[in-house]
């Protein structure tokens, strides 16, 4: 055997071992989380090295539980509404500022870039200490929409970086064609640089739509109303409710987890354009 | 249809003249070709006309009438880009009414504008596609089409032709010549191709470093450059062009090279003694018998292509290149004498014609 | 002057088209961490919030005094410094393992890539609840199959037991076994991210240069250390620069994990900890400028050594 052929066949064994590491690592805890939530706490107790599910003791109930006594409707709603408003306002925002930082002539063009790059590194904890008192102060800290700024503030930078890379690469020729035809520079973004960024607003949308509906910190020390709580922090504030019913805890993880990983599944090339386009934090 | 006045345009990029000060004039109907290198400027001034990129100094006119402070769309001019520039994500029906419905002109307007000028161009069967669809030479069309179909004041076309293949350029030339005498549009028209600049131009501009150094109709800039740079720029094979001096012999005067003298025969300008640059254009220059007066070179290179023959010889240092039929067989090296038509010299003084 | 004008005009769009960002990013980004700075230098307890004390101008060092002079204060640095090396190395070797076996074609390849990528998307408190629950030293599958299966002889308490000695052919080990746990899980959690950037640029390699190595008798081995390691040094430079950055001032995970129990307190928890532990919002502030401190002593590195930002 030459010393090709056998580093070759010593790859091939590591590929498929590596790739087993990785699929299992990666999938058990969602299979577990999944598995637990249909599964009474009895059962866990009894046995919990139990791998399989028995098709026939699928106990829904958690679910149920979850959703009308523990007002994890109430949850998803407000998760929803965050999540699409950020999206909405962010897109927005970063379409029109994206547009200015591309193509108009200022003075400070590059300064606004850098400044971009930094606020995209500012971690959340060092900013959450002073809103939380700014708002606290002013007696609107506990408010949904306070919450929506803050993750625009999140995301805005960030979003209108990725959309500045993608318009630099659409023709200027183009969008003369569209001033020549008789648009309006609102009306060249509108009808012309939207319609072709379709795949670039995609990629932010879903980047966005993931931090906000993902997001833990601020609205675990933003929010004081149940009635107003975005999921994830309803799910903590289940977890420290209802310490030994694992079942609940996974069911709620499960209702968390679930819209965001169909989500990707459906969108998964826009999402891993919008990361590797510099623009995942984490 | 209208008029284009141009009064001392500048624009610059930074440290860099891209225009200085530029005048010109484009009479109602007429197709204007600016022609030049690349980096001279002439795509800038195209969009400057356009309103696309504002210029620093001077004023553009449209019949008469300022437009320095007409957004493009309010300037009622087409434009075909190089690029075409097709909206990718609309049909070719799309593409062509854009500019209409963005002027609020009636969908069924719209709708037969857009036929009328697919069928004029030939592409009506191709309204239902998107831009990815079509060929290149169909993708110049709607390009074209597009500029047509609003019936603007002015067109202005940017090396609309460089993308298509060299056959299809030909044609679509050929075509662009028809469409212009049967429309009789104003129209300017940038390339850097002189070929398409002569066939297709009534008034031909050269430029060169942001400004005008010649304008004029096509026959009048090739048979009478106004200075070295057009001499050169137009004509292929290149003209002739050696640095040299007047000298008299006798009552004649004489034109004295690095390499070569020449009796100028009947030369009634009196540049004795005056530095100049002596052109003649490969098509001017016979090859006779060896005798008085005459020029011996040495072949060194024919090229051939196909209709004619280009022989490229040396006196001395120096090339001279000249146009022989094409059942004309030299070998390199070998010596021929040539004459050289004195009614087609051209003499430059400092760069500029003198005649 | 007409046309000057021009250029104002499109100065003037420009900003008004970025005016809503900018407000928002100084709203929320700019004044907060001067707001910051502010109050890091009084002494502001969680019940001042409401009233006038914020604004009183009796500024002092002593908020820093009591961060700098707390007992714990180097442990806590050490720890955050391990958590950060730690958890930014694995993650980045992690993503790198996971790239190069999903570099090459083969069937199922999107599929796995996908599946590669959920750590990172899914929620942080549904993979830390879920990872706890697996862990849990009495209910978790993890240790209750090691042990019906003879791997261990007793359940270990992973996310709360400061320190594990091991016995490894007599030679004694003692391991911070929950800050280890909190590393493997930040390993876990984002080497996805690794896994992204590497894959891109391992996929911007030429076949070239593999083919040319090839040609010359480089094997399989050689072909990776001699030309793929060195295409993915700018990469991976890059990653570790940001996934410090980030790691550093990570909360949620070792919050959600944790509580910072058992060893794992880090500079972030200790913001949390003096905010509403303690009710001392000074204390909490002057943490969070150390850390912005040294993130901006990153930022500062990032510009001057690291990569151009203008694409």
């Amino acid at each position: 055997m030459t010393r090709e052929a056998l580093e070759r066949s010593i790859i091939r064994l590591i590929r498929i071992a590596g790739i087993l590491f990785f699929a299992v690592i990666v999938a058990f805890p969602f299979y577990w989380m999944i598995v637990s939530s249909l599964r009474p706490l009895e059962e866990i107790l009894m046995n919990p090295a139990n791998l399989g599910l028995d098709f026939r003791k699928i106990d829904l109930s958690a679910y149920y539980d979850v959703l009308f006594d523990h007002g994890f409707i109430r949850y998803i709603l407000n998760s929803l509404y965050v999540s699409i408003i950020t999206v909405a306002l962010s897109l927005t925002l970063a379409t029109v500022g994206g547009y200015a930082v591309t193509r108009l002539r200022f003075r400070g063009q590059s300064f606004m870039s850098y400044s971009i790059l930094i606020i995209y590194m500012f971690p959340a904890i060092v900013l959450v200490i002073p809103l939380y008192v700014i708002f606290s102060h002013m007696g609107f800290r506990d408010s949904i929409n306070v919450l929506i700024l803050v993750y625009l503030a999140q995301t805005l930078p960030v979003a209108l970086y990725m959309l500045r890379s993608y318009f630099k690469t659409l023709p200027l020729e183009m969008e003369n064609a569209g001033l020549i035809d008789g648009c309006s520079r609102f009306g060249v973004i509108w009808r012309i640089i939207i319609p072709l960024s379709a795949p670039a607003l995609a990629s932010v949308a879903l980047y966005t739509f993931m931090i906000a509906w993902n997001e833990f910190l601020f609205a675990f020390m933003f929010l004081d109303t149940p009635d107003k709580f975005t999921l994830s922090r309803g799910v903590v504030q289940l977890a420290g409710s209802v310490h030994l019913s694992k079942q609940l805890v996974m069911a709620a993880s499960v209702l968390v987890t679930l819209p965001i990983l169909l989500l990707f599944l459906f969108f998964e090339r826009y999402l891993v354009r919008g990361m590797t386009s510099g623009a995942m934090k984490g | 249809m209208a008029s284009l006045t141009l009064k001392g345009i500048g624009k610059r990029f930074g440290k860099t003249a891209a225009l200085s000060g530029v005048d010109l004039q484009v009479e109602d109907g007429k197709f204007c070709v600016l022609l030049g290198p690349s980096g001279c400027g002439k795509s800038t001034l195209l969009n400057v006309i356009a309103g696309l990129v504002p210029q620093d100094k001077g004023t553009v006119e449209l019949d008469g009438h300022s437009v320095d402070r007409l957004a493009p769309r309010d300037r009622d001019v087409a434009m075909v880009f190089q690029s075409y520039a097709l909206y990718p994500h609309m049909t070719v029906a799309k593409n062509l009414g854009f500019g209409l419905r963005m002027r609020g002109v009636p969908k069924a307007t719209i709708r037969k504008k857009v036929l009328d000028t697919a069928t004029l161009l030939g592409i009506d069967d191709l309204l239902n596609r998107k831009p990815r669809e079509l060929s290149g030479g169909q993708r110049q069309r709607v390009a074209m089409g597009r500029a047509l179909v609003r019936k603007p004041k002015l067109f202005l076309l940017d090396e609309p032709l460089s993308n298509l293949d060299a056959r299809l350029r030909a044609n679509v030339r050929l075509e662009l010549k028809q469409l212009h005498s049967q429309l009789k549009t104003t129209i300017v028209y940038v390339t850097h191709d002189q070929v398409e600049a002569m066939t297709l131009g009534e008034k031909v501009v050269v430029m060169r470093d942001g400004a005008v150094r010649q304008t004029g109709r096509p026959e009048t800039i090739y048979s009478f450059p106004a200075d070295t740079f057009v001499a050169t720029f137009i004509g292929s094979p290149e003209m002739n062009l050696y640095r040299g001096m007047i000298l008299r012999n006798g009552e004649r005067p004489v034109f004295q090279g690095r390499e070569f003298h020449m009796d100028m025969g009947n030369l009634r300008l009196n540049l004795v003694g005056r530095g100049v640059d002596l052109g003649f254009r490969p098509e001017d220059v016979r090859i006779v018998e060896a005798g008085a007066g005459t020029l011996p070179v040495k072949v060194e290179m024919i090229s051939d292509v196909g209709s004619e023959k280009f022989i490229h010889t040396q006196i001395g240092q120096e090339h001279l290149t000249l146009r022989a039929p094409k059942d004309a067989s030299f070998r390199p090296d070998e010596i021929i004498n040539l004459t050289i038509d004195l009614t087609r010299l051209h003499i430059f003084q400092k760069g500029v014609r003198v005649d | 002057m007409s046309v000057n004008s021009k250029h104002h005009r499109e100065s003037r769009l420009a900003f008004w088209m970025l005016a809503p960002t900018f407000a928002v990013v100084l709203a929320f980004v700019i004044v907060p961490v001067i707001w910051n700075l502010w109050i890091s230098l009084k002494p502001v307890s969680l019940a001042d919030l409401r009233g006038d004390a914020l604004f009183q101008f009796n500024l002092s060092f002593e908020n820093f005094q009591k961060v700098f002079s707390d007992p714990d204060f180097d442990t806590v640095l050490l720890t955050t410094l391990v958590y950060t090396i730690g958890g930014s190395l694995l993650s980045i070797f992690l993503g790198l393992m996971a790239a190069l076996l999903v570099h090459a074609e083969f069937r199922g390849r999107a599929l796995l890539r996908g599946l590669f990528i959920a750590p990172y998307i899914a929620p942080v408190v549904a993979v830390t609840f879920t990872w706890s629950f697996i862990l849990d030293p009495q209910l978790g599958v993890f240790n209750q199959f090691a042990v019906d299966h003879g791997l261990l002889t007793q359940p270990i308490p992973f996310l709360s037991q400061r320190w594990l000695d091991l016995d490894i052919m007599g030679v004694g080990l003692r391991i911070p076994m929950a800050l280890f746990s909190v590393i493997l899980f930040e390993g876990w959690r984002y080497f996805p991210f690794a896994f992204l950037f590497i894959l891109a640029r391992l996929q911007a390699i030429p076949d070239e240069f593999y083919h040319a190595a090839s040609v010359d008798g480089a094997t399989p081995f050689q072909r990776f250390f001699h030309i793929t390691l060195p295409q993915l040094v700018t990469v991976l430079s890059t990653l570790f620069l940001f996934r410090f950055i980030w790691t550093f001032n990570k909360f949620d995970d070792v919050f959600l994990l944790t509580r910072g129990q058992a060893g794992t307190k880090v500079l972030p928890l200790d913001v949390y900890d003096y905010a509403f532990g303690e009710f001392n919002i000074g204390a909490s502030s002057a943490t969070a400028m150390v850390l912005f401190g040294v993130l901006a002593l990153f930022i500062f590195i990032y510009f001057r050594w690291g990569m151009r930002i203008d694409d």
